[in-house]
């Protein structure tokens, strides 16, 4: 739980760890490490003489210096992890990806010569597709004034949308299937219907749109 | 393809409808589903590979059967390579005896019945039944050419006369699927007895041979323990695999995957066959079967760049390349399953 050189505090930290405050961020790219000490400037001479010197923080099991990691997909499995078990929500996310690309690739070598362009096979460009098209533009939000709770519509951050739309597509594919069809085979035929606005999840989206639009008149009960 | 050799590393492509025709059963799961995405089936040729045909082609017929045993670490590219050699001797005519996995014969089976032929051992119909429905598919022409040498009776009525052709009986054991196990056997007699005319060479081909003298997970309805020989698939197969005839040559290979109660990290013959199966099988050659070379990873990284499967944009730089071959460890079946979804 937490590290070694606290910072003295009565509070024993709990849940995010607390480092004292000389420790250093870990550097997981691989050009800051192969530059030449010429081509450095000031403050980069500085930061190399203090890495020398100060503790470094531990790297987060979601830190990787591999080229093919990718911010929303580790987002994803972790969204779709039970119980800790990484191995396995890793291992679906890899047999999601192959299916969409293999039923790509079928269609493409099947499809005629001028429509081949059109066709997407890259399953990363497909699943950034995919969310963009499930995230929501406006929320609704639980307000209550006078005894009475309204439904209010509500700009979201970036990062609610980008939740929101992971959790529709994983809770999607985890209830409304046949007991039967695995958990990849789902989750790539979902991924295909809203990378071309089809679908469950892009109809939920629509409903809350609906439903934002219906609620125009209390918008003036936000207060932020 | 005609089989050029000197083609170390590159790929050679096998129409489609000859690998129906060669392979009904046999090929790795994962590499059937490679051929359904890309519409063709690219084998590599490789040292092992080449190494075993130059024997087979400079073989002597008159001589006993020699035995092949290919063996390497998990995932290094054995049953292609066995998969390569039973195409070349179908292509240049051969008979070919192919047991794709002999392990399936070992665990799983559904319904073990008492042979009427020999009280002690225990028959599978099941297995039998489907081994035999590929076995026609494979070797249509030869089935009608050779003709049995003995008669066979199948039960108290049925019986096979002497000089039919061997389709006959195969005919039989699809049809009457309690004597499946006794028609594969008499099959298998029947080969290699006519083997040394020289009508015909005879390839037997075997993936996971080390399933015949280790142990079973099956038991007989008292909850006894099953050995090996109880079995009449597995007695007929060792009797193919001994090599007391000649006319031909005996290519097997050794899998951990499939193995029974070994440990994961055993490869070599000794210890995947045990005592009795080494001492069985002793005068072997051992062909081993290395990971990818530097021009083979090349060559199959290549491979897939071309067939557009490596799409994700940094796989097709420099970087991606090194990691990809760091990370497999020039193992195929890594590098298989790390640019699967990559």
């Amino acid at each position: 739980s937490s590290p070694a050189a606290l910072a003295p505090c009565r509070i024993m930290p709990v849940r995010w760890s607390r480092y004292n405050p000389s420790y250093l961020e870990p550097e997981v790219r691989k050009e800051s490490y192969q530059k030449p000490l010429e081509e450095l400037t000031e403050e980069e001479r500085e930061q190399a003489e203090l890495k020398a010197v100060r503790p470094i923080k531990a790297a987060p099991p979601t830190l990787s210096s591999s080229v093919f990691s990718d911010p929303m997909i580790s987002k994803f499995t972790n969204m779709m992890m039970k119980s800790g078990n990484k191995v396995l929500a890793r291992s679906l996310m890899s047999q999601t990806l192959e299916a969409i690309k293999r039923k790509q690739l079928e269609k493409y070598h099947k499809a005629p010569e001028n429509e081949k362009e059109t066709i997407e096979c890259n399953p990363y460009v497909i699943f950034h597709q995919a969310l963009k098209n499930c995230q929501p533009i406006i929320g609704l939000s639980n307000i209550t004034k006078g005894g009475k709770t309204y439904q209010v519509p509500v700009p979201l951050t970036d990062n609610r949308k980008r939740f929101l739309a992971m959790k529709w597509l994983i809770t999607e594919c985890r209830e409304n299937k046949h007991r039967r069809t695995m958990m990849p085979e789902k989750l790539s035929q979902e991924l295909l219907l809203a990378f071309n606005n089809e679908g469950p999840v892009i109809k939920k989206k629509h409903v809350l749109h609906k439903m934002a639009e219906a609620n125009r008149a209390y918008a003036h009960f936000r207060w932020w | 393809a005609k089989h050029t050799e000197q083609h170390e590393g590159r790929l050679y492509n096998i129409p489609l409808e000859e690998v129906k025709a060669v392979f009904p059963h046999g090929l790795p799961h994962r590499f059937q589903q490679q051929i359904q995405t890309f519409n063709e089936a690219r084998v590599m040729v490789r040292k092992p590979a080449l190494e075993l045909l130059a024997y087979l082609k400079g073989s002597n017929f008159a001589h006993p059967a020699v035995r092949y045993v290919i063996y390497g670490e998990r995932g290094t590219g054995k049953t292609m390579t066995l998969c390569h050699v039973v195409h070349y001797c179908s292509r240049q005519g051969w008979l070919v005896v192919h047991v794709p996995d002999a392990h399936l014969w070992v665990k799983n089976c559904k319904e073990l019945f008492q042979s009427s032929y020999n009280r002690d051992r225990l028959d599978q119909p099941l297995q039998a039944s489907v081994w035999l429905k590929n076995f026609k598919t494979s070797n249509e022409r030869f089935l009608q050419e050779i003709k049995t040498q003995k008669k066979y009776m199948w039960g108290k009525r049925e019986s096979t006369e002497e000089g039919r052709p061997l389709r006959e009986v195969v005919e039989q054991g699809l049809a009457r699927v309690r004597s499946a196990s006794d028609a594969v056997g008499v099959v298998l007699r029947e080969l290699k007895q006519q083997s040394h005319r020289g009508s015909f060479r005879l390839l037997v081909a075997v993936d996971g041979v080390n399933a015949l003298w280790g142990q079973t997970t099956l038991r007989k309805e008292d909850k006894s323990p099953v050995s090996p020989e109880e079995l009449t698939l597995v007695h007929n197969l060792r009797k193919m695999v001994m090599n007391d005839w000649n006319g031909g040559a005996i290519v097997t290979t050794l899998s951990q995957t499939g193995s029974l109660f070994k440990p994961s990290s055993a490869y070599t013959p000794q210890e995947l066959l045990g005592k009795e199966g080494f001492d069985t099988l002793d005068p072997f050659v051992p062909i081993p079967v290395p990971n990818y070379s530097p021009r083979e990873f090349e060559s199959c990284y290549g491979y897939y760049l071309e067939r557009k499967w490596l799409q994700h944009e940094k796989a097709h730089t420099e970087d991606g390349k090194a990691e990809l071959q760091f990370l497999s460890g020039s193992n195929p079946r890594q590098l298989e399953r790390l640019a699967g979804p990559l």
